[in-house]
């Protein structure tokens, strides 16, 4: 896909959510393409970056993964402080989950940057038997919010890369090209393209 | 949808900066402000206001705590009285002997302006001294300061004439300082990144020392800096006068000698281990303009290697040194077996010689058959003067006491569960860990594993044993070792209790425990590897937080199963340092600090490579390494870090341990 100078950008990304919501388990899905079953609790915080190509441009994602635990929350601003983007996750099968992502939401709109561009993923979208949550609750509060929301699962793929295409796509683009090296991922989902054109 | 302005451009690293020289040179005109009105006044003194480095009374250090008006800025200073030289204590001995210029400066509290202050913790306890703990906006802490004369609520109340002081919501104890936000924000610290270079160095950042530094210098208790205001930014004293000086940081010098020495002298490893410490401590007394590191190195090594690393020495410089590792730390010793364990013990089963057990284990931790039993002794659930009898006894105690905590939440029935929140929340939070941690070792794997069941147990017994502190992530990887070797669930518990009378602290709300240690962290760093600090400094890194997991969990995520239980007993001796940790850290960044500094990895970079080191790091020489720099460091090391850093014991023990709310509320 070829990408021209001007149209590289970095983003930092910064995910946030209830823990055991799979905010790690998102961001390997996206990464490294893995998923394991019993994902490893974050201890501090984790560092990722992944570049996504699209139609005209490149984007760079400095991602930082969270501890989601309530005790290391005086952590978080360190890492959302100058975030470009924010995926707020939380676990369909969980009712505490989702009022902990409305805390997030509410958070962010406070403290941080008024162009972030938020996303509300409803993760573990594979346990329909097991949801609290429904579709509908959850869009209508994230239109409510102005997010943009998606239900996800690490575990089967689903919506993951497209989370973050979808974020690609809504990042401001007057950026100049800082850094366009990077690796660039194939297998660019199918709305792709019907999704920038309305963008662009 | 939110479709985000095409022209907010603050995102973007050039608009950023942009945004940062406004910001530079809006402090430097408030800088120009201030100095044009002159006039500067104490708002607030208190005599009487002390340091304690050490739990050893004579290493206290009294000074004066003040506020200072300049213009329209608040500042904060404390400053050490000058030592009485001539004052003789009832022993004989002069007082505050061993309190040199070097400490004093080491904990004075340079003006820092009150808006770099994040959060004031105060500790008033029923009986003992008030004090209190000053968190900057960095992250980091001061060491705490006691009112010897009572005072804090004084010094809370003038604070607050001068300040916007707000009670934080969930500790009543905590002030936050310049706090605005909303009730929901009241749990956030403000730590930023870009804000850190301040704190491990002394120096306020934003121009200040200029500004204050007439005052502060009319105020300062005679003699307290050899060579006026500048040098009273060189918290190192005469060996850091000038830091420009090649011979400005005289250990580290050596110590990046002797890696080279002992490169040539492996043989000679242990000789010149017994003799470091000696010659450290010689070198450190002489008048560095009279002496040179080399001067050490020859006096200390087999002369047959000298013309060699004279050579090297003189045509490396320090980076290409520290690709050398360091390696005069003492040859790791086999693991300690049952055979020589009963050595140890007489007739009726008491530990004889502790302290040598303990080197034993330092320097070869033990076989994993021993390790139910010794870990129990080097937690400190076992007594080393114990019998058999004795121990038997207390293991039928602690098995009932398990038990009867337990009952606690097991009694607790679905009806009344339903109405017990803070339970159900606690209970879900362990039951998400537990079914994570460790699932890929043996004894953990697999589906409706009993010892995952186990291991929620005891942390949801935990949580009623010390409800205050409750559940926090990390604990269960701190249990599961445990667990796997005590193979049983009330030992394990009882095992674990005494590891957190440790490393509880490390779990606190307010992150006190970890700041002290990474405070204490960037100090020793700073005395052991000036390059790396100044690296550090200038990368806006001094916070250290990419070394949090590492000091959370005791770098139970950076090495295998086995190599972590080896680690901790080597820990639990507290053999050299209590604060072995800490050495373990800066070894583990000096092997990689040539790496770090070439590629000038950034914040991010940094804590993605350090997480990635996990399962990389040989053992073994970092402790070799450590041991080196802990001995090297020694009682300078000791003295960069706080009293009551965990995983020493808190300084209060009177009071509530674990003052704080619970985490479910936001």
């Amino acid at each position: 896909m070829a990408t021209i100078g001007n149209n590289n950008i970095n983003a930092k990304l910064v995910l946030l959510g209830d823990m055991g919501a799979g905010k790690s388990s998102l961001v390997l899905r996206f990464v490294k393409g893995q998923f394991l079953e019993f994902q490893e609790s974050t201890i501090g915080a984790a560092f990722f970056s992944q570049t996504l190509a699209l139609n005209d441009a490149t984007v760079k994602f400095e991602i930082w993964d969270t501890a989601g635990q309530e005790r290391y929350h005086s952590l978080a601003p360190m890492y959302y402080r100058g975030a470009a983007a924010a995926i707020i996750v939380y676990d369909i099968t969980s009712k505490d989950s989702f009022e902990k992502a409305k805390k997030w939401v509410l958070e962010l709109q406070k403290q941080g940057n008024p162009s972030m561009v938020t996303a509300l993923a409803g993760n573990k979208a594979d346990l329909e038997d097991k949801r609290k949550v429904t579709l509908e609750e959850a869009r209508a509060y994230a239109d409510e919010n102005g997010l943009f929301f998606m239900e996800t699962s690490a575990k089967t793929a689903v919506n993951v890369n497209d989370i973050f295409y979808e974020i690609a796509r809504r990042l401001p683009r007057a950026q100049p090209a800082q850094n366009p090296a990077g690796m660039v991922l194939s297998n660019t989902p199918a709305e792709q393209s019907k999704a920038s054109a309305c963008c662009s | 949808m939110q479709e985000t302005d095409l022209h907010d451009l603050s995102d973007d690293p050039d608009y950023t900066a942009l945004q940062h020289q406004d910001s530079m040179s809006n402090s430097s005109s408030k800088s120009v402000r201030m100095c044009d009105s002159s006039k500067s006044e104490i708002v607030y003194s208190k005599e009487n206001v002390a340091v304690h480095p050490s739990q050893y009374a004579s290493e206290r250090i009294s000074g004066r705590l003040c506020i200072i008006k300049q213009g329209s800025s608040f500042f904060l200073t404390w400053i050490p009285y000058k030592a009485m030289p001539n004052l003789v204590d009832s022993t004989g001995r002069k007082s505050n002997s061993n309190v040199s210029d070097n400490d004093r400066n080491l904990y004075t509290i340079r003006p820092v302006p009150l808006s770099d202050i994040h959060s004031i913790r105060r500790h008033i306890p029923a009986l003992g001294w008030q004090y209190i703990i000053i968190v900057l906006s960095s992250g980091l802490a001061f060491a705490p300061l006691y009112f010897y004369n009572g005072g804090v609520r004084e010094f809370l109340a003038t604070l607050k004439q001068h300040v916007f002081v707000v009670r934080s919501a969930d500790d009543p104890n905590v002030f936050l300082l310049n706090d605005f936000q909303d009730p929901l924000q009241k749990s956030l610290s403000s730590l930023e990144l870009p804000r850190v270079l301040s704190v491990a160095n002394g120096t306020p950042k934003q121009g200040s020392p200029n500004e204050v530094s007439s005052i502060y210098d009319s105020m300062r208790i005679d003699g307290i800096t050899a060579s006026g205001t500048s040098s009273a930014f060189e918290y190192r004293g005469r060996h850091r006068r000038k830091t420009h000086d090649p011979t400005h940081d005289l250990s580290i010098h050596v110590m990046e000698k002797f890696s080279l020495v002992t490169k040539f002298a492996r043989e000679a490893t242990t000789q010149l281990f017994g003799e470091f410490h000696e010659i450290h401590e010689l070198l450190h007394d002489r008048k560095q303009k009279d002496s040179s590191p080399l001067d050490a190195v020859v006096v200390s090594q087999p002369n047959d290697t000298q013309s060699k690393a004279d050579n090297i020495v003189a045509t490396s410089d320090s980076t290409e040194l520290d690709k050398l590792s360091l390696v005069w730390g003492k040859p790791r010793q086999p693991p300690l077996n049952h055979e020589e364990w009963e050595t140890f013990l007489d007739s009726e089963g008491r530990v004889m010689n502790s302290k040598a057990l303990i080197k034993r284990i330092f320097y070869g931790g033990l076989e994993h058959e021993l390790r139910k039993e010794v870990w129990k002794f080097l937690l400190g659930y076992y007594e080393y003067e114990s019998t058999y009898a004795e121990r038997e006894y207390l293991e039928s105690v602690m098995k009932l006491d398990y038990e009867t905590i337990k009952s606690q939440w097991k009694s607790i029935s679905e009806v009344q569960a339903k109405r017990f929140t803070k339970f159900r929340e606690r209970k879900s939070l362990i039951d998400k860990d537990v079914v994570r941690t460790d699932r890929s070792v043996p004894y953990f794997e697999g589906d409706d594993n009993p010892n995952v069941i186990v291991l929620r147990d005891i942390l949801l017994t935990y949580s009623f044993y010390n409800f205050d502190l409750g559940y926090c992530q990390g604990m269960s990887d701190l249990l599961s070792p445990i667990l796997f070797v005590m193979r049983d669930e009330y030992e394990a518990f009882w095992s674990f209790v005494a590891l957190m009378e440790r490393l509880g602290p490390n779990f606190n709300r307010d992150q006190s425990g970890m700041h002290s240690q990474l405070f204490a962290l960037s100090k020793l760093v700073e005395l052991l590897d000036h390059s790396l600090h100044n690296y550090f400094r200038q990368a806006d890194c001094l916070n250290y937080f990419f070394c949090f997991r590492w000091i959370l969990i005791q770098f139970k995520r950076e090495f295998e199963y086995e190599k972590t239980m080896h680690l901790w007993e080597v820990l639990w001796t507290h053999h050299l340092s209590e604060h072995f940790h800490l050495y373990i850290c800066i070894a583990i960044l000096k092997s990689h600090k040539k790496k770090i500094m070439e590629e000038q990895m950034d914040f991010d970079t940094l804590l993605k490579f350090i997480n990635g080191l996990s399962n990389q790091i040989d053992l073994d020489s970092v402790i070799r390494d450590a041991e080196a720099l802990c001995v090297c460091a020694g009682g300078n090391g000791a003295a960069c870090i706080p009293p009551g850093t965990p995983p020493s014991c808190p300084v209060d023990l009177d009071a509530g341990l674990y003052d704080q709310q619970d985490d479910e509320i936001l």
